[in-house]
């Protein structure tokens, strides 16, 4: 099938969350629309047989009507879930080598997320934005305006101070008390130990966490014709590179670095998503979203 | 070696540009933000070793483009000093004047005598040329360094009397230094006098390089008496009439009384004393000339003893001759044509001419050889075998006057010279009802005394077609009047009109009898020359197209002037020494010119030293242009412009190749 997805500059070009979210949301699902039940609150259902002391109102009679056996539905979820996202809103996320920022990439791939789930699956939303500090925090729920208050609170982020995983996820778990979904959007600039140590306790009080590692192209593979004076944008630390280095030490680090989160996180019981800036938003989403189903 | 404009060099600090950003600039690498740096090391070092490496010949080359530029624009310059350029080289010119002046106290052999030490005392191995100079310069030797060859050129130097010309020596040493390109150093041995000036001092301009050396052969100015001119006829008809003026000049001379004789081939025929003024000029006339038939040998001589003996006496010839014989063909009705010719030539003093006048149908014996002139008046019914050997006999020298009246329209063609008539043209009846003379030539000599014909009415006048015939005249409405032909050695003179006052009343006014008078003097071949020329003068020995007759020149001493070869073909002769000149011309007839020395070469009187320094200075250390002018600098910006062309044609090629490596990397 063709699915003609969002370029990144685009999404940039229109104005409003919302728009952007639905834009993604709305051309995505439309992809998907084989298979619409795919959704965040939509955990798992499965059929047993019936055995006695089981309750009778979970018994699916139509299949008993039809096989004169009796079968169990069974819904792993309670209701709704929840959806939080952490967004990174340190002072690399505001990395540019193409027009849309680390940062915008992560508040359009949170806003769609947020659209999802509440206009489509019905599920409550919150968000906690931080670098070293907790910025922002809107708390999960399913209140009528909670997007726009979601939305609003993307709208002020602003790419500053310099990352910490320690701190500001200590204070997390103070603010998660449910079990549900919690996305962590970062470029993660951490040595992978320390941020899966930062991140794991989430893990513990039953959520699901998935790390969107969100990257631009020229993080991935720098292009350097000269050598250059790199400035930190965080520390503003400056470094003299040569397009030697770039070319060659840099990418086998940082594939490196990639490889080192991807297996540590997923040994922590952790999702963990590369993102690359360039690549159209609904394409990405749609493609961890099947990757998230397939799994379950 | 300099620089003509110094201040561009400060340019060349324009070369701190490339090596600040060939080696300075690539420290300082562009300052790029990015995310983090936790995944980067330093890693420079070896990358900035190679790039200045590769770079150095390119740097090399911008370096240099912008040294050449600044030097261009300071645009070096050679100086090319010429005395130091030529220190080995140069030309030792003799010029030796050989003028009539140089005859007085033996000044020419003075002149050589020096002339020889000098050449004596030059170094071997150097050019030297020698040049004799009159009126004209003749260059004796080219220039050479056998010292033998210049010793013999001087030797050979002989008096040309003539006028000594130092503006002719100036410009002939001009043209040398010009042609040679090394300095010319001039020995001029001359007695430096003044009448050899040109009027503008700036005719005597030497070229920067000649150096002048005078040598003057007299240094202050001498007494000399001299006849300074004679005025006698050339051709004498009646002795009783015959009047001879001699003017006698007396140059830085005191008040003296000198006896001045007339002799007539060799013959003293008459003595006057004279009183000449002070420096002045006394005139002395001779009366009542006995001299035989033919050309007589006439001198007026004064008794002096000065320097320059050869200019007491002045020579002029004169011929005793019966009057020419000038044939009239007349047609019948032209009769009144007749009585005013003759009336005309009768009355005239100069000429003289014995006419015979017959019609046309009378001709067909007549011996064409004996008259000097044939006249024809609106004769046109020519017998055509006397008009062939008309034609034949103007081939020949003859002459020939038409006059075209209406008989001659009628026949719409002109005898003789063949021109075609195209109609009769008659004066309009209104208005004036005649036709006047509009342009005329009055230098000519059928017309010199005869003006413009002023106020002459002409009523009738042939249309006359000239063709390659000369227009003298032209009446008001164009119409050719008076043209003249030259047929062979001969000439013919077309007056298109008739002479009958029926025509025209040209007959009735005064410029009838000397228009007759010269164009008949002029037409038998009389009127032009004096009793004597000066030296040096060109005489004419046959028209145009006249080869093959020989014509013969025998110098005062009897030689022959020509060679075979230059009798046959020579259009003339340059009549050089003083003395008689006996002249045979191509068109027969024989004469004898008296050739006499230009009389401003008696005034010795020398330059004075100021007027000799000034021309000094117009040559090599005198005048400060001159030498500035000389040593131009030669500037070289533009070779070095084109040197930076080159480079940076290189330096673009080697900054394309770096640019595709870079872009390849």
């Amino acid at each position: 099938m063709l699915q003609r997805f969002l370029n990144p500059s685009v999404l940039a070009g229109i104005s409003g969350l919302e728009l952007v979210a639905r834009t993604v949301v709305e051309g995505f699902v439309a992809g998907l629309h084989r298979s619409p039940d795919f959704g965040f609150s939509q955990e798992f259902a499965e059929y047993r047989a019936y055995s006695e002391g089981d309750d009778l109102r979970y018994v699916d009679w139509n299949v008993f009507a039809r096989t004169e056996r009796a079968y169990i539905k069974r819904y792993r979820g309670e209701t709704n879930t929840l959806v939080t996202a952490l967004l990174d809103t340190s002072g690399s996320m505001g990395y540019s080598s193409h027009g849309v920022s680390k940062l915008d990439y992560a508040r359009y791939l949170c806003a769609s997320v947020f659209y999802l789930a509440i206009n489509r699956q019905r599920d409550g939303a919150g968000i906690i934005v931080f670098d070293d500090e907790i910025r922002h925090f809107v708390a999960p729920s399913t209140r009528q305006g909670q997007l726009m208050r979601l939305l609003h609170a993307l709208e002020k982020c602003a790419p500053r101070a310099r990352t910490d995983f320690a701190k500001p996820f200590f204070h997390f778990q103070q603010f998660l008390h449910r079990r549900g979904i919690v996305m962590v959007v970062s470029d993660f600039y951490e040595t992978p130990e320390k941020i899966v140590r930062a991140v794991e306790p989430l893990r513990h009080k039953g959520s699901e966490v998935v790390l969107f590692h969100v990257l631009d192209p020229r993080e991935i593979a720098p292009k350097l014709d000269e050598p250059a004076l790199l400035v930190d944008m965080e520390t503003s630390d400056s470094l003299e590179v040569s397009p030697d280095y770039a070319r060659t030490g840099y990418r086998v680090r940082i594939d490196a670095h990639i490889a080192a989160l991807r297996e540590q996180s997923r040994a922590a019981g952790l999702d963990y998503f590369l993102i690359d800036t360039s690549r159209p938003l609904d394409e990405a989403l749609r493609e961890y979203l099947s990757l998230r189903a397939g799994r379950m | 070696m300099g620089f003509l404009a110094p201040w561009f060099l400060a340019g060349l600090a324009a070369i701190a540009l490339p090596i600040y950003v060939h080696l300075l600039r690539q420290h300082n690498v562009i300052p790029l933000k990015f995310s983090s740096l936790m995944l980067f090391e330093k890693h420079t070092q070896s990358a900035v070793k190679r790039r200045r490496l590769r770079h150095l010949l390119l740097l090399a080359l911008r370096v240099l483009l912008l040294a050449l530029l600044a030097l261009a624009f300071a645009n070096p310059f050679v100086q090319r000093d010429p005395a130091a350029a030529a220190s080995g080289a140069r030309i030792e010119i003799v010029a030796i004047d050989r003028s009539f002046s140089m005859r007085a106290d033996n000044r020419l052999e003075r002149a050589k005598r020096e002339a020889l030490a000098i050449l004596s005392g030059r170094p071997a191995g150097g050019l030297g040329q020698v040049l004799a100079f009159g009126a004209t310069v003749q260059l004796m030797t080219q220039a050479v360094d056998d010292p033998a060859e210049l010793r013999a050129a001087v030797q050979a130097v002989e008096s040309d009397d003539s006028r000594s010309s130092y503006a002719e020596l100036a410009r002939v040493l001009r043209a040398i230094a010009q042609t040679s390109k090394l300095p010319v150093q001039v020995h001029l041995f001359s007695d430096m006098q003044k009448t050899s000036l040109p009027p503008s001092f700036s005719d005597l301009q030497l070229a920067p390089s000649i150096t002048l050396i005078p040598h003057p052969l007299a240094t202050a100015s001498k007494a000399n008496w001299a006849v300074e001119s004679v005025t006698a006829p050339r051709r004498l008809l009646d002795p009783a009439k015959s009047r001879v003026e001699a003017t006698i000049a007396g140059f830085a001379t005191p008040a003296a009384r000198r006896s001045v004789s007339l002799a007539i081939n060799g013959k003293v025929m008459q003595t006057k004393p004279v009183e000449v003024p002070a420096s002045g000029r006394a005139r002395v006339e001779f009366l009542r000339l006995d001299a035989p038939h033919g050309f007589s040998r006439c001198e007026v001589r004064i008794d002096s003893v000065d320097a320059l003996a050869d200019d007491d006496a002045f020579r002029f010839s004169i011929e005793r001759a019966d009057p020419r014989r000038l044939l009239f063909v007349y047609d019948q009705r032209q009769a009144r044509s007749l009585l005013y010719v003759r009336a005309a030539l009768e009355s005239s003093v100069e000429a003289s001419f014995l006419m015979e006048a017959v019609a046309p149908g009378e001709t067909a014996n007549l011996t064409l050889s004996k008259y000097s002139l044939v006249l024809l008046s609106d004769a046109a019914n020519l017998p055509e075998a006397f008009e062939a050997a008309l034609k034949g006999w103007v081939r020949t020298g003859g002459s020939v006057f038409v006059a075209a009246g209406p008989g001659v329209a009628a026949r719409r063609r002109v005898p003789v010279s063949g021109g075609v008539v195209s109609d009769l043209r008659y004066a309009p009846r209104e208005g004036a009802r005649f036709r006047t003379v509009a342009t005329a030539d009055t230098a000519h000599p059928a017309l010199r005394r005869a003006g413009r014909l002023d106020n002459v009415r002409f009523y009738q006048v042939a249309g006359i077609e000239p063709g390659d015939a000369r227009v003298l005249a032209r009446l008001d409405d164009q119409t050719p009047l008076l043209l003249e032909q030259r047929l062979g050695a001969g000439k013919i003179l077309i007056f298109a009109s008739a002479l009958d006052n029926v025509s025209n009343d040209l007959p009735l006014h005064a410029a009838f009898v000397p228009f007759i008078e010269q164009a008949a003097n002029y037409l038998a071949g009389g009127e032009t020359r004096a009793a004597s020329v000066t030296a040096g003068s060109f005489l004419e020995l046959r028209a145009e197209g006249g080869a093959g007759v020989a014509a013969e020149v025998l110098d005062p001493q009897g030689k022959r002037v020509l060679s075979f070869a230059e009798a046959a073909a020579a259009r003339g002769v340059t009549l050089t020494s003083p003395g008689f000149y006996e002249i045979r011309r191509a068109a027969g007839g024989r004469e004898l010119a008296a050739v006499n020395a230009d009389r401003r070469e008696s005034d010795l009187e020398v330059v004075p030293a100021e007027t000799l320094a000034l021309w000094q200075n117009t040559g090599q250390g005198g005048v400060d242009a001159a030498s500035v002018r000389e040593s131009k600098p030669w500037a070289m910006g533009w070779y070095i412009m084109l040197v930076v062309l080159l480079v940076a044609m290189t330096e673009f090629l080697f900054g394309l190749r770096y640019l595709a490596g870079e872009e390849a990397s």
